[in-house]
């Protein structure tokens, strides 16, 4: 029945952008493949909700926040008492790096400072900046209000720029969103 | 003139996501400010950057797990897909049962006229076979069976007398019911056959009947209510005959009734 299924070849090519939005939020490449399979298997159980012709790719984005915020919220939840903060896992921010020797030491310090950024202003980073997300999609996927995606990609974009210890010479005050 | 260009215009420039006229203002507002400009070139440089560092990720191998995940999962077999409808049809069937079941523990207990008859041809079956013992009390005690019957039954007794028809008491005792005892008073003619009448005490809701008959293994039942107690008068006898008896016992009964007590 074709409404009662995914499009498995798409599903397939979604799974590299899976695996990378996976570790983007986990900061750990074991656990983020956990979340791409834990995401996979929820989208097949979820099938139904999504709607054919829209955008594969922003669904699953949508079941995989989804699951890493529901997960998170457990292990929270079970941790309590041990000190382990999952957004601080940096492994994956080198990780990435050493395979690739012709990565200039520029993008090995972008990756870093993409690290260090809290896990909310991640995930839009990399949705916006990198994905090409629409904001509304965005929005929707985190089910945040567009404001929040837009003061949150604002934030990341200062962020890295000041990671980038390159100063802002010469640069106009520009005005914020009041949010 | 234009809104002031915010942070939120720059990004939404960078990332290309400007409607067009609004992307005319802060073109317009990049090609005067340098400041402004440059940091709009950050921005896409910084965009660039990160794709440049993310998209190696892309390329590396699909672990095999993965793909599993994706494939389609095993069709459920139809005992998975329907197992909640059969277990809502389960569920209904348990209820059904219960309340059918329910009904005849009700019935048992309270009785109708048709379990009643059921229960008496029984009875009749298992007394009137019974050659040395088949009552308690036999005939010759026939007041004190008739007092021993009113007390247990709570309600007056009375034999009627069948003698005029062949049948002759031969005594009677109490059968245990479900909920209330049944009394049972024997009759024999001269060919051994034997009839037997029982009553007990009705339901305050039931109402009267007029004569019914059934046949129960043989027996033939004739059976009715009256105001206070169901009566059955029971044998091996064609239904005429057994009718014309239930007639001279309902008469003899009623009559009875009628009279003050004594």
């Amino acid at each position: 029945m074709p409404d009662d299924a995914l499009p498995h070849p798409d599903l397939v090519a979604a799974i590299p952008r899976l695996r990378r939005y996976a570790r983007v939020l986990s900061g750990d490449a074991t656990r983020a493949d956990d979340l791409v399979q834990d995401t996979l298997a929820r989208a097949w159980e979820k099938r139904r909700l999504w709607q054919a012709g829209t955008d594969l790719r922003a669904w699953l984005f949508t079941v995989m926040h989804n699951v890493f915020v529901n997960q998170r919220a457990l292990a929270r939840r079970d941790a309590r008492n041990v000190s382990i903060d999952a957004d601080d896992a940096s492994e994956v921010w080198q990780i990435a790096v050493r395979p690739n020797q012709q990565l200039r030491v520029e993008l090995a310090e972008v990756l870093a400072s993409v690290g260090r950024l809290p896990v909310e202003q991640r995930e839009v980073l990399l949705l916006a900046a990198v994905e090409e997300l629409k904001y509304e999609e965005i929005a929707a996927a985190l089910d945040v209000p567009i404001g929040t995606v837009m003061s949150r990609l604002s934030r990341a974009r200062g962020k890295l720029r000041q990671m980038h210890a390159e100063p802002a010479v010469g640069l106009k005050v520009v005005r914020t969103r009041p949010s | 003139m234009s809104a002031p260009i915010t942070d939120d215009d720059l990004s939404a420039w960078a990332d290309g996501q400007l409607p067009p006229e609004r992307r005319a203002a802060v073109e317009a507002a990049l090609g005067a400010d340098a400041g402004l400009a440059q940091h709009a070139q950050e921005l896409l440089a910084q965009n660039a950057a990160l794709r440049e560092a993310l998209d190696p990720w892309l390329a590396e191998p699909i672990p095999a797990r993965l793909l599993a995940a994706a494939a389609p999962p095993p069709r459920p077999s139809p005992w998975i897909t329907w197992r909640p409808y059969l277990a809502v049809a389960a569920t209904l069937a348990l209820g059904l049962a219960i309340g059918w079941y329910g009904r005849e523990l009700t019935l048992e207990r309270t009785g109708t006229p048709t379990t009643f008859a059921r229960a008496a041809a029984f009875t009749h079956v298992l007394y009137a076979a019974d050659q040395r013992r088949p009552v308690e009390v036999w005939a010759n005690e026939e007041k004190g069976l008739v007092t021993w019957l009113t007390r247990r039954m709570g309600v007056q007794a009375h034999a009627p007398d069948l003698n005029a028809l062949g049948f002759a008491l031969v005594g009677g005792r109490l059968v245990a019911g479900h909920e209330r005892p049944t009394a049972l008073l024997m009759y024999e003619n001269t060919d051994k056959q034997r009839l037997t009448l029982q009553w007990r005490r009705n339901d305050p809701s039931v109402e009267e009947t007029a004569f019914r008959y059934a046949v129960e293994n043989g027996v033939g039942v004739f059976y009715w209510i009256d105001h206070d107690c169901s009566y059955a008068l029971s044998g091996r006898v064609d239904k005429t005959q057994l009718l014309a008896i239930s007639r001279v016992v309902y008469g003899q009964l009623a009559a009875a009734d009628a009279q003050p007590p004594k």
